[in-house]
């Protein structure tokens, strides 16, 4: 049967590892992010080194590129170590 | 006056040349959309850049093109907020929804939350939070059409409002998914071309210094450092986590946006759409943020653009047109003009599209029928579609005078609060049942509805009434809540057959969701 199936165990766990990490990642930023928005807006007014950017300002855009990041790691794992299994998978249930 | 006849002549010509290569392409799709599936899902054979580009049309509305600007303009860092909120809802589509969703759907994501529960009580359900959904999203952007168009190309307001609706009845109607792909796919090549060029024409007066350019915008505002800090918008905690969960998983139980991971060959595709999808949003966003900054600078500064108050001409949505204005003469203007027209188009014919395959798909063939009779189904969507268009028409025109900017928000908390949770437990918790999904579901939309209507948009800004029975802006925390622990507590405590069946089935949808074995195939021409 499908549950007794080693290299869809092994799909599960592979699939489990990375996007509980990206997950978390994603999360726990974006709600960081926020989370100063509501309890300590002031932080985010203060200037960025000698610049005239705010900390608020530079953390936005990076946290935009972070999501963007996530997507093209995920995606490269994705390829790299999911759908090997998948298509042994695939083809096994062909024959 | 010479001046603004010019200005309105430009942008009609461009507007009309958009039309008139969206009509031809309708044309040719009208031809290829013979079958049901060519219909829903353009025939499943749409490229991962393509459906990244289509998702990001469908996505970037005028709404957000001009209102985020507007924000940027008005207060600065704020802008931001609603940027990033809109943005971090992709990686979760991405990483819980996006495969398992191509993997087991066919046409609406209905079909995946039904895939093991009963038919009709979760087909009914999941067609209502997507019609809820739809048409919430429907009257903001014909409101805000109708009242764009109405500036800027000198239309009465009903007339702009007719327009879009009558356009939008033509491609769907005719060219289903295939046209309405190809639509929003120019139109996002359109839209972040023009803000490209907006940017890059604002950013060469700094020598692409964005130091000097950050420093120039707080000189000009009047509120100077300020901007460069959170400011208004949020105020409270409870409200600031609120937005936040509403914006993160709204974008995943947005019913236009989960149908369009059909129109893809297999997971493998859906995936890189996303990619495609959040790059390309995400940069758009980074453009509106430099617009905004930029309209602080040319536009605050110009007394063209200001009424003797010292607002926009206008209303603030119109910082980026003005600085279109700024930075191209007329020439960028009509083109910017005629870029959020045909963005408006393209997102209302996405959400008709969606709407019409919850009353066709869901409702029609899987509740009311339960025959499969293909030809009789596409009717019954193009007649959805054309009920759709006339009720968004007769919406626009009566709401034109409300602030209907709310309804976006309710639109999103009811998307995280019924469209979302069903979905992903269906996918994902074994022991979710039909009475579980139904009774917390069903729970979190009518929650959601009416905290907003007790709220203080609602209750004390449009009805009128001194103080709000709910104190915060955002349902979603409190209606998120209810819908999981409701869906929960149902679930487990269901020790029905059907319950028993139910979680029997899950072990082989798993299955399929993980592995695409059993896929609903693209068709082959």
């Amino acid at each position: 049967m499908i549950i007794d199936n080693k290299i869809f165990n092994e799909l599960k766990r592979v699939r489990q590892e990375i996007t509980t990490r990206l997950l978390i990642i994603t999360v726990f930023a974006y709600f960081s992010f926020i989370s100063v928005i509501a309890f300590k807006p002031d932080l985010f007014g203060q200037p960025f080194l000698e610049t005239n950017f705010s900390i608020g300002i530079i953390l936005g855009f990076l946290l935009i590129l972070l999501i963007f990041i996530v997507t093209l790691i995920y995606v490269y794992q994705a390829n790299k170590k999911l759908e090997p299994l998948i298509k042994q998978i695939q083809t096994s249930y062909k024959k | 006056m010479q001046e603004s006849q010019d200005l309105n002549f430009i942008a009609i010509l461009m507007f009309s040349i958009f039309v008139l290569i969206t009509l031809f392409i309708t044309y040719w799709a009208a031809n290829q959309t013979k079958t049901a599936k060519g219909f829903y899902t353009a025939g499943g054979n749409i490229t991962g850049l393509q459906n990244g580009l289509a998702i990001s049309g469908d996505f970037m509305s005028a709404a957000s093109f001009l209102g985020i600007s507007g924000l940027v303009y008005l207060s600065g860092f704020d802008g931001l907020i609603y940027s990033i909120g809109f943005l971090v809802g992709w990686p979760i589509i991405l990483l819980l929804i996006a495969e398992p969703l191509r993997n087991l759907g066919k046409y609406t994501f209905a079909d995946v939350a039904s895939f093991r529960l009963q038919q009709t009580p979760i087909r009914t359900l999941a067609a209502l939070g997507s019609l809820f959904t739809v048409i919430l999203y429907l009257i903001a952007q014909m409101v805000g059409a109708g009242k764009l168009i109405e500036i800027l190309f000198g239309l009465p307001y009903y007339v702009a409002v007719i327009i879009v609706g009558g356009l939008m009845i033509l491609y769907v109607t005719l060219g289903g998914m295939l046209a309405t792909t190809w639509v929003q796919i120019i139109k996002a090549i359109l839209l972040l071309s023009g803000a490209s060029l907006i940017a890059f024409l604002v950013l060469i007066n700094f020598n692409f210094n964005f130091d000097s350019f950050f420093s120039a915008a707080v000189n000009f505002h009047d509120n100077g450092n300020a901007i460069l800090a959170p400011g208004g918008l949020i105020s409270d905690p409870v409200s600031a986590i609120s937005l936040g969960l509403a914006l993160m998983f709204g974008t995943a139980g947005l019913p236009h946006i989960l149908m369009r991971f059909f129109t893809v060959k297999d997971a493998v595709e859906a995936r890189k759409s996303v990619v495609y999808a959040t790059g390309f949003i995400g940069y758009f966003y980074l453009l509106t943020f430099i617009i905004g900054f930029g309209a602080i600078i040319l536009v605050s500064s110009n007394p063209e653009y200001l009424n003797a108050d010292g607002t926009l001409v206008g209303n603030n949505n119109m910082a980026a047109i003005h600085l279109a204005h700024a930075v191209g003469g007329d020439l960028l203007l009509g083109f910017i003009s005629a870029v959020a027209f045909a963005t408006i188009l393209a997102v209302v014919s996405g959400l008709t599209l969606a709407g019409a395959s919850a009353i066709s798909h869901d409702l029609y063939a899987n509740v009311f029928s339960k025959s499969v009779n293909e030809k009789k189904e596409m009717m019954i969507s193009k007649v959805a579609t054309v009920a759709l268009g006339i009720i968004a028409i007769f919406l626009g025109i009566i709401f034109e005078k409300q602030n209907v900017a709310f309804m976006v928000g309710l639109a999103f908390a009811i998307a995280a609060s019924t469209n979302f949770p069903i979905l992903l437990l269906s996918i994902y918790w074994k022991k979710l049942t039909t009475r579980g999904a139904v009774i917390g579901g069903g729970a979190g939309l009518m929650l959601a509805v009416l905290l907003v209507i007790l709220g203080p948009v609602v209750w004390v800004d449009i009805l009128k009434n001194s103080e709000a029975i709910f104190p915060y802006k955002y349902p979603a925390l409190f209606s998120m809540a209810v819908t999981f622990i409701l869906i929960w507590f149902f679930s487990v405590t269901d020790k029905s057959k059907t319950a028993k069946d139910e979680h029997k089935k899950f072990d082989s949808q798993y299955f399929r969701a993980q592995t695409g074995i059993g896929i609903e195939e693209g068709s082959h021409h």
